[in-house]
């Protein structure tokens, strides 16, 4: 520290001090941050599921809730009432079909699944050859490693995860009552106590959106819901009269793939074709099959009926965000946010939608802002 | 019990008139509202606190609800194109105002500001439509009554233009009121 400025060597030590201080406590900020964002990433990692399924069954029952209301019962006991009436049926079904054979179907499954899987690197293989000898410059790629070591991953998946996954749903089957029957009761209550935080100049207008969104939001998710299970019971239905095997398995399947768009029903039907051709082979049944993924399923009873009385324009996304939905949803959360992140960018849709919406129709002239913006 | 002062004092007159579902029997809108509808009603109000000179909406504003004031003062007031304001009201404690918009929503025909620090109970139409679906009796009590001081109105401006119409056509002819 030669320089003629009027730095002294104290002065140095005290701004070289500082600044270590501030770049440590920097980093000492933002590592816990991340730790803390790590913790409560980890607190909050197998909840995610149980609240969305809590908040779908509070979507689903709150109509049958507001019908018992009508009666003048209060809304507590209401929703015991629904929720006695619904566990007794479970019950009854169990009595009177008993209940369904898992470790069969989950031993059936493990036998067959290599089978299907290889059956279709076999018939994939078939395909790429084909192709080579039209367009030789895809000769480099190895289709059928690539899908042996897919089978692998997911066969020792079904093995490991099985006892696992039992163990989840036992936590969901609690989790999911409690998350929405508190959801039921109290979401109103929550919600007036988040809109009357906001600014008094802003409240209407927060009020009415809201009001705007949550009827939009419950209609969409309560149509697309009856939607998949509709879809469900068809495809159920249909394959029912064939002798394909796990009908029941497939039809869950095709009813949650139903609820992505576009390309959700495409894979919802990939496991029930290839179970049919492996097993019943080209014939009259595969085709009753396809027709009835396809043309039953998909395109009377879903777009020609299902669609237009369910779901309203608003919430159609454009193909484009669909994919993006999908792709994201995908590196997010897997195979499940593949599935809900179109719902869910449908959700944020509507929500921009209705905003935009009230903001046109309800404000022609723009009066809102200027107006205020004056007298304040 | 109730010929002691004492008890009734202590168990049951202060607290009542403390009470908003007392305050609320006290306007005329819910004057014939039952002790559970009451309690009812006072889960959709939304209770919004204003401070002196804040504005709570101003006129061509699309309202959405009707105020009731709890305490404070309110001044009702009009503007013309130059900006300048001509009081038309100056409503006190268990007035209300703006219930035109609970039905539909209209345009605020006029601006309103609190005078004082001013507490007003908010009762919303997004809130009624909801109550409509779930409590359909109470609601329906509600509205009726809301129509009864609507009529109300609508009497007295007909008498009152009546009485304006009456005086512009004889002109030369003074008034008997």
């Amino acid at each position: 520290m030669s320089e003629s400025s009027g730095i002294s060597r104290a002065q140095v030590a005290v701004i070289y001090l500082v600044l270590t201080m501030a770049i440590a406590s920097g980093i000492a900020i933002y590592s816990s941050a991340t730790t803390f964002t790590a913790l409560l990433k980890t607190a909050t990692a197998g909840l995610f599921l149980p609240i969305l399924l809590a908040m779908i069954v509070a979507f689903m029952l709150d109509p049958l809730i507001r019908q018992i209301e009508h009666y003048g019962i209060h809304r507590t006991l209401a929703i015991f009432t629904i929720y006695l009436i619904i566990s007794a049926t479970i019950i009854v079904l169990l009595v009177l079909i008993g209940p369904p054979n898992w470790r069969g179907m989950i031993q059936a499954l493990k036998a067959d699944v290599p089978r299907y899987v290889s059956f279709a690197i076999v018939y994939l293989t078939g395909l790429l050859e084909l192709a080579q000898q039209h367009f030789p410059f895809i000769a480099e790629y190895h289709l059928g490693d690539h899908l042996r070591n897919l089978s692998q991953t997911l066969i020792g998946a079904i093995l490991v995860q099985t006892p696992r996954s039992a163990m989840r749903f036992g936590s969901l089957l609690v989790l999911v009552p409690l998350f929405s029957f508190f959801f039921l009761r109290d979401s109103r209550r929550i919600m007036r106590g988040i809109i009357a935080l906001t600014p008094n100049r802003y409240f209407e207008m927060v009020l009415d959106i809201y009001a705007h969104v949550s009827w939009q939001l419950s209609t969409f998710i309560r149509g697309r819901i009856i939607e998949a299970i509709i879809v469900g019971l068809v495809v159920w239905a249909g394959l029912a009269l064939t002798d394909i095997r796990y009908a029941p398995l497939l039809a869950v399947i095709a009813g949650i793939t139903n609820l992505v768009p576009y390309v959700g029903p495409i894979f919802g039907m990939l496991p029930g074709i290839t179970i049919a051709l492996v097993d019943l082979g080209i014939g009259p049944q595969f085709w009753w099959i396809l027709c009835v993924y396809i043309l039953i399923a998909q395109v009377i009873v879903d777009n020609m009926i299902l669609i237009p009385i369910l779901i309203s324009k608003v919430s159609n996304l454009h193909p484009l965000w669909v994919i993006l939905a999908i792709i994201m949803g995908g590196k997010l959360y897997g195979i499940l946010g593949m599935i809900i992140g179109v719902p869910i960018a449908s959700v944020i849709n509507i929500i921009i939608l209705e905003i935009r919406q009230y903001r046109r129709t309800f404000n022609p002239y723009n009066r809102y802002f200027s107006s205020r913006g004056k007298m304040l | 019990m109730s010929s002691n002062p004492i008890w009734h004092n202590i168990f049951r007159h202060q607290a009542e008139k403390e009470s908003l579902s007392y305050f609320l029997s006290q306007v005329p809108i819910f004057a014939k509202l039952t002790r559970r509808e009451l309690a009812y009603l006072e889960k959709l109000i939304h209770i919004r606190n204003f401070e002196a000179h804040e504005m709570v909406f101003s006129g061509g504003d699309i309202g959405s609800g009707m105020y009731i004031i709890r305490s404070g003062q309110v001044q009702i007031f009009s503007q013309d194109a130059d900006g300048r304001e001509q009081e038309l009201a100056l409503l006190e404690a268990g007035d209300f105002f703006g219930e035109v918009a609970l039905t539909a929503s209209r345009p605020r025909s006029a601006s309103a500001r609190a005078a004082t620090a001013t507490s007003l109970l908010g009762l919303f139409r997004s809130d009624i439509v909801d109550a409509t679906q779930r409590h359909p009796a109470p609601t329906a009590k509600i509205l009726f009554g809301l129509n009864r001081v609507l009529a109300d109105r609508l009497l007295q401006c007909d008498e009152q233009l009546e009485r304006l119409q009456r005086a512009s056509r004889t002109p030369q002819e003074p008034s008997h009121e």
